[in-house]
């Protein structure tokens, strides 16, 4: 048990307890909003706990916004790219973290490289490249540039983990008959499950939250994704609040099932790819 | 290999880019330094660096503050633990087009529940708008921002303070060092690597953060939010100059580089 700072334990139990009251407000705002009829939604002073909750905003959103459009848009995207970064990206890791070759540590500086590269600079070109290929308004240009965009990162957390993995397990497999290849899926894979885990949870949580390459890549509901939805829903003149807010719930949703049930792998893989490059 | 291309090529057509007249007007043309010339002689592009540098401060320094915090009072903590770790990482799960529409909703000039809360606390006596005032609204941007960065830096933090082996605390005390001073001189030295990856990771996100700002603040009102990447972005979705998008696409990509540059410096000192 570690004494800091704050000497009791009260007082630290206290301070995050009102400290992530204060970060959560937004979230119950928009959960209890997305429930709220017209009339508890527009007053001022606002309505803390709905006296009628209602599930019509929802329904209004699905009548008004092809909604299941963008939720299916949103889970082809993110399903193809965290499968095809977490595969490619395990492959690179793998090799870089045990097969030291010429130029390695030259392919790992470019990776981090790439991480400083604001997305926004990348923007034309991936603009020119998709428009070249006749990909605009279609998920698979949203795949290229999520996989760009994530891939790093997620080498960057499996190598970590690889890293820590003892050398003469694989070196000892291989001496009893096994490939190299056979080794990492026999042997490396297993053990570095955890490490595979949150790179593909990150991947899958940056690619569905995506939105600047997503507005300008897409211009229909055949391919625009959920956060695209959600932000055409802001009206010119008016904004159908609660309805807004059921959309920003729907679209958040991923995010607060994985950060409760993986908590652990969020961590780690956030802290993996932060501090050990 | 193909990796490598895969990171270069957009990089070269980025720059390659920059030096051509492309506004989707004129023919295409090379045109040299043009663009980055026009970009500098460009107000709008001065008036974009004032508001990230201000942005990107105020933002770093409250996540730090935010993160230390939080940081500190998780490490302190046994019971329930995961809950309140969860708990701490939700808003940055949340889509940042989404925190910026939520911000945007709780900030309301008309039904906002942060008018209301500062009502009720006695802060201020009217609804607040922060369209109506620029500095107001510079504060709710990097308020927004804040929100979503805090995570981040409270897990490194976190992850940080938990490796301090408490012998160093007991020994600190018995030298008869005060609680915050064990802070000050225990704690911060230690923490000091992890603490710069932090300051060093929320400062070039911020400078490219704008999911947020289009949602909540479009840049407005005037230009009192109108940061550098929206510039960029402006000239993509807008003008739709692609020469002079490129052109500060690169002098953003420059500056951001300097910055890490710097951060790296001091890490490897």
């Amino acid at each position: 048990m570690r004494k800091s700072l704050l000497e009791s334990r009260a007082l630290s139990y206290g301070i995050a307890i009102l400290f992530l009251s204060l970060m959560m407000l937004p979230i119950y705002w928009t959960v209890v909003t997305a429930f709220k009829p017209d009339t508890e939604t527009y007053v001022f002073p606002p309505v803390y706990f709905p006296k009628e909750p209602t599930l019509t905003p929802f329904k209004l959103l699905f009548e008004s916004y092809p909604f299941w459009d963008y939720i299916q848009n949103s889970l082809i995207l993110t399903a193809v790219t965290t499968a095809f970064v977490t595969f490619i990206g395990m492959l690179a890791a793998y090799g870089i973290s045990h097969y030291p070759y010429r130029g390695g540590h030259f392919v790992l500086i470019t990776l981090l490289v790439t991480r400083i590269i604001p997305p926004l600079s990348l923007l034309i070109p991936f603009y020119l490249v998709v428009s070249y290929l006749g990909l605009v308004d279609n998920v698979l240009s949203m795949i290229i540039a999520n996989v760009y965009l994530t891939y790093p990162f997620a080498v960057l957390i499996m190598k970590a983990f690889f890293d820590s993995f003892p050398r003469e397990l694989i070196d000892s497999a291989i001496v009893d008959g096994c490939s190299r290849t056979g080794a990492l899926f026999k042997i490396v894979l297993p053990v570095g499950a955890p490490g595979i885990a949150s790179a593909a949870i990150i991947t899958f949580l940056w690619t569905w939250n995506e939105f600047i390459y997503a507005m300008v890549f897409t211009s229909t509901s055949q391919a625009q994704p959920i956060t695209v939805g959600v932000f055409d829903c802001i009206g010119d003149i008016f904004v159908n609040w609660n309805q807004m807010c059921a959309g920003a719930l729907l679209a958040t949703l991923p995010g607060i099932i994985f950060v409760f049930v993986a908590q652990k792998y969020l961590i780690q893989g956030l802290t993996a790819g932060a501090l050990k490059s | 290999m193909i990796v490598l291309l895969w990171v270069i090529f957009p990089a070269f057509l980025l720059f390659y880019t920059s030096f051509l007249r492309y506004d989707n007007v004129h023919p295409i043309i090379f045109n040299g330094l043009g663009n980055y010339q026009k970009v500098l002689d460009d107000r709008l592009f001065w008036i974009g660096v004032k508001q990230i540098v201000i942005f990107s401060i105020g933002t770093t320094v409250l996540t730090s503050l935010g993160g230390l915090i939080i940081a500190l009072c998780l490490s302190a903590i046994t019971r329930a633990g995961g809950l309140f770790r969860s708990l701490m990482i939700v808003p940055w799960a949340v889509p940042a087009v989404v925190s910026g529409i939520i911000w945007k909703w709780m900030f309301s000039p008309d039904f906002g529940v942060v008018s209301d809360l500062l009502m009720k606390v006695g802060l201020i006596s009217k609804p607040l708008s922060i369209y109506g005032d620029p500095n107001l609204a510079m504060l709710g941007v990097i308020i927004a921002d804040t929100w979503t960065r805090i995570p981040f830096m409270g897990i490194i933090l976190l992850a940080a303070f938990l490796s301090i082996p408490s012998i160093l605390h007991e020994a600190a005390k018995v030298d008869g060092a005060g609680a915050f001073e064990r802070f000050l001189f225990v704690d911060l030295p230690l923490v000091k690597g992890p603490l710069l990856v932090g300051l060093l990771i929320t400062t070039i996100f911020s400078f490219r953060t704008i999911d947020i700002i289009i949602p909540l603040t479009a840049g407005g009102p005037g230009r009192a939010t109108y940061v550098l990447g929206y510039y960029v972005w402006d000239h993509i979705t807008k003008t739709l100059n692609f020469g002079m998008g490129a052109a500060s696409g690169v002098i953003l990509f420059f500056i951001t580089a300097a910055i890490a540059g710097i951060f790296v410096y001091y890490m490897r000192k």
